[in-house]
């Protein structure tokens, strides 16, 4: 078989499992969790590659695979399935000499994947997670990345000082160079985050790849080995600056946030988007939404597919969703085909794909001014019984 | 089964609305284009070799078309194919269906001998099932099977092809006529024997007859020579043959009782895909009776009307009993009753402009008002 040479390729880790979104991860990988109505976490870093001009991408998957493989099918909705484009899943799978088996870490994953990217010869992999909502150009990163002739680019961006001991932390020079990363550091000492966006030279990435699968204690994985390994060894790696909208929606008062942040007449984060700013996303072949004459809308997205007969305050409702008569639902994420039946009242909280609320059911509370809220959450297909109650926080 | 599909696009007008595109590329319900429909019904019963006579202005619904992927019609074989006039090396618009078939020959010619075909218009959309209507065609053993439906033929309406049945057999038949009501009106869709139907149409041209519904149908039965079998649709059918009724129709998709037999869940129609974000309503927004498309941002006052994708409603404006097609901007504070805005039309804020359910006024495509 004959690949074209690419200058830039793409690696996805889209095989962790997200623990901290709890049910709305039971069945489904956290890349697939719908975000904003009509969209998945995952086509945010696949639309970002296609209008940065990637169009090669290895998408690693292993935690409950299926849904996110049938997803991402051929690449389609992203332009991926040209002649010379590819969205590929790379699953985990058995070798001839027992190097093989389930992804034992990020970089164990790209490792693992050698093969691939060498088909294509590539200058420079770009490594990116399914793991948060933004907009941002690769391009500009990798560019940075040539003109620096370094070995590594990390983007990073700004967190409060307060909240650095959560991220892995760039220390650098007054030229952005790096000369010391510290994971989750106690007293930081500065407050570059890394986003776990990198840009790598291919040759570099893949010697280090090697020579951390040789290493029995490491933990093949790029923030705690990879980066550090390559620091010590004297590689010129640089930060790379980005202070767009990121948002890291790996816990549930995250996802929640993040969807509120979609809303309003200048929101925090802009769906919206020219022709190199669009997000992709597979689209439903559902008809455009009904809205009744007694329904009562109020800055809110709904997408296609819906039927809504009640009132929807401050909510992210998704494609194929029915709210009932009498209904209401404020501060909300519906996800896909969610049923909301008469009467029922759904308040701070997010709703699994297929869920459904019975009649004068309660899902959720309301919150004093600085309370800290408790999101109400429903499991994929979960159904909340005709008039009862799903207490604020509870899961279903 | 083998069966191919035949898709004719541009025989009806609709004045301003059909000035610069055809009937099958007719923007409607909110996301679709007319021939949508037609695509649909053809693929979800797995035809997947597909025609499509063009006469002109054929670019948008090439456009629209592409290469038919959103209907699993993109194949190596088969697969979907235009027929222009250029494509098949006339130099003249076709005088009628059985001529533009006859200049299509080579592409009925690619499949097998015994295969059937779907000859199905752009003007009357329904969501078919197809299956059922191909069974019964050859269950019947006619020659040609007519899909009607009762109940449009009122005295007036003028209708292309209307049948009289009694007892399950055809006892009369009017071309181009407005049949009293016990007439069955056909929803121009045929299905043919598809080696019968070439040779049928060789014979017709070589006398110089080009009038299908006419010359081979009507005149064909009336000699003796041609078996008509009908098929009455029960389902929801909308005749969009004139301004009037293509508003009517697209209202009507707000009532429940239509919108979900058209929008059937087993059936979906299915159309070119769009990367809009969801529609955002705002915090003034008051939304009543509508179907709204993606992509939309709403703040003004919208009543009882079809809103396609990436329309913008200012604060203040009121919107009720209109069409507003994709990329139209409404500024705040105007208002509008009964029309229909084409594509990316520009209304300035505070701009009135009221027509009437019978005449609703037409603005055309990227104009400002």
């Amino acid at each position: 078989m004959y690949f074209q040479k690419k200058r830039v390729i793409a690696m996805l880790l889209a095989g962790g499992q997200g623990s901290r979104l709890h049910v709305l991860t039971r069945k489904t990988a956290k890349p697939a969790v719908p975000f904003g109505g009509k969209y998945r976490i995952i086509d945010f870093p696949l639309s970002n590659c296609v209008n940065s001009g990637i169009d090669t991408v290895g998408i690693l998957t292993q935690y409950q695979p299926l849904e996110l493989n049938e997803y991402i099918g051929n690449g389609q909705p992203w332009g991926l399935n040209k002649t010379h484009s590819c969205a590929q899943v790379l699953p985990p799978y058995e070798r001839h000499d027992k190097k093989s088996g389930w992804y034992k870490g990020t970089a164990n994953a790209i490792y693992q994947n050698i093969d691939f990217v060498d088909r294509f010869n590539p200058d420079y992999v770009v490594i990116l997670s399914g793991d948060h909502i933004y907009k941002m150009d690769y391009a500009a990163m990798v560019e940075y990345h040539e003109k620096n002739n370094a070995s590594c680019t990390i983007a990073v961006r700004n967190v409060p000082l307060e909240e650095a001991s959560r991220f892995g932390i760039l220390n650098t020079n007054p030229d952005n160079s790096i000369y010391e990363f510290e994971e989750k550091p106690k007293q930081p000492k500065s407050t570059n985050a890394s986003m776990g966006i990198y840009c790598f030279n291919w040759q570099v990435l893949r010697d280090a790849l090697i020579a951390d699968e040789d290493d029995p204690k490491s933990s093949n994985d790029f923030g705690k080995n990879i980066i550090p390994n390559l620091l010590n060894a004297g590689h010129k790696m640089m930060a790379y600056n980005f202070d767009g909208y990121w948002k890291d929606v790996g816990t549930i008062d995250s996802l929640w946030e993040a969807n509120m942040e979609i809303l309003g007449k200048e929101p925090e984060f802009q769906l919206r988007g020219d022709k190199r700013s669009t997000i992709y996303a597979r689209n439903s072949a559902l008809p455009s939404s009904y809205i009744d004459e007694d329904a009562k809308i109020r800055n809110a997205f709904v997408a296609e597919g819906c039927e809504v007969y009640g009132t929807v305050k401050h909510s992210v409702i998704s494609v194929g969703c029915t709210i009932g008569e009498d209904a209401l639902v404020e501060d909300a994420v519906v996800m896909p085909g969610v049923v909301i039946e008469a009467g029922a009242i759904v308040r701070n909280a997010i709703l699994g794909e297929n869920s459904r609320v019975g009649k004068n059911a309660v899902v959720g509370g309301v919150f004093a001014e600085g309370e800290k809220k408790q999101i109400s959450v429903t499991s994929k297909g979960a159904v909340v019984e005709a008039n009862t109650v799903l207490l604020p926080g509870d899961m279903l | 089964m083998n069966v191919m599909g035949i898709i004719f696009t541009n025989d009806a007008s609709l004045g301003e609305l059909t000035n610069k595109r055809t009937m099958a590329s007719l923007p409607f319900g909110g996301r679709y284009r007319q021939v949508d429909f037609a695509l649909s019904n053809l693929s979800c019963a797995g035809v997947r070799h597909v025609g499509i006579i063009s006469r002109h202005n054929y670019q948008s619904l090439m456009n629209h078309v592409g290469s038919g992927e959103e209907w699993g019609l993109e194949m190596e074989e088969g697969g979907l194919e235009f027929l222009t006039p250029y494509a098949m090396s006339t130099s003249h618009a076709y005088r009628g269906k059985l001529e533009s078939l006859a200049n299509a020959m080579d592409f009925l010619e690619v499949g097998p001998e015994d295969e059937l075909a779907v000859l199905i218009d752009s003007a009357v959309l329904s969501n078919l099932d197809l299956k059922a209507i191909l069974d019964a065609h050859v269950a019947s053993g006619k020659d040609v099977t007519v899909v009607t439906k009762a109940g449009i033929c009122n005295g007036e309406k003028k209708i292309d092809l209307a049948l009289k049945v009694e007892n399950g057999e055809v006892t009369d038949m009017v071309v181009d006529y407005a049949a009293p009501e016990d007439y069955v009106a056909s929803m121009d869709v045929f299905v043919v024997n598809k080696k019968w139907l070439m040779k049928s149409v060789q014979e017709m041209i070589a006398r110089d007859k080009f009038h299908m519904d006419r010359d081979l149908v009507l005149g064909g039965w009336n000699r003796g020579l041609v078996s008509v079998n009908v098929y009455p649709f029960e389902g929801v059918a909308m005749f969009n043959d004139t301004v009037e009724e293509y508003f009517y129709s697209s209202l009507s998709l707000i009532k429940k009782e239509v919108r979900h037999d058209l929008f059937n869940g087993n059936h979906p129609i299915y159309t070119k895909v769009r990367d809009r974000v969801p529609t955002y309503y705002g915090e003034d927004c008051e939304v009543e009776d509508c179907l709204i498309a993606d992509g939309c941002m709403l703040e003004g006052e919208v009543e009882n009307s079809v809103l396609f994708r990436q329309v913008t409603v200012g604060k203040g404006a009121e919107v009720e009993d209109c069409i507003v097609m994709n990329d139209c901007v409404i500024g705040e504070g105007a208002e509008l009753k009964y029309v229909i805005l084409d594509k990316n039309v520009t209304v300035t804020p505070g701009a009135k402009l009221c027509g009437t359910k019978k005449n609703p006024i037409i603005v055309k495509r990227g104009e400002t008002v």
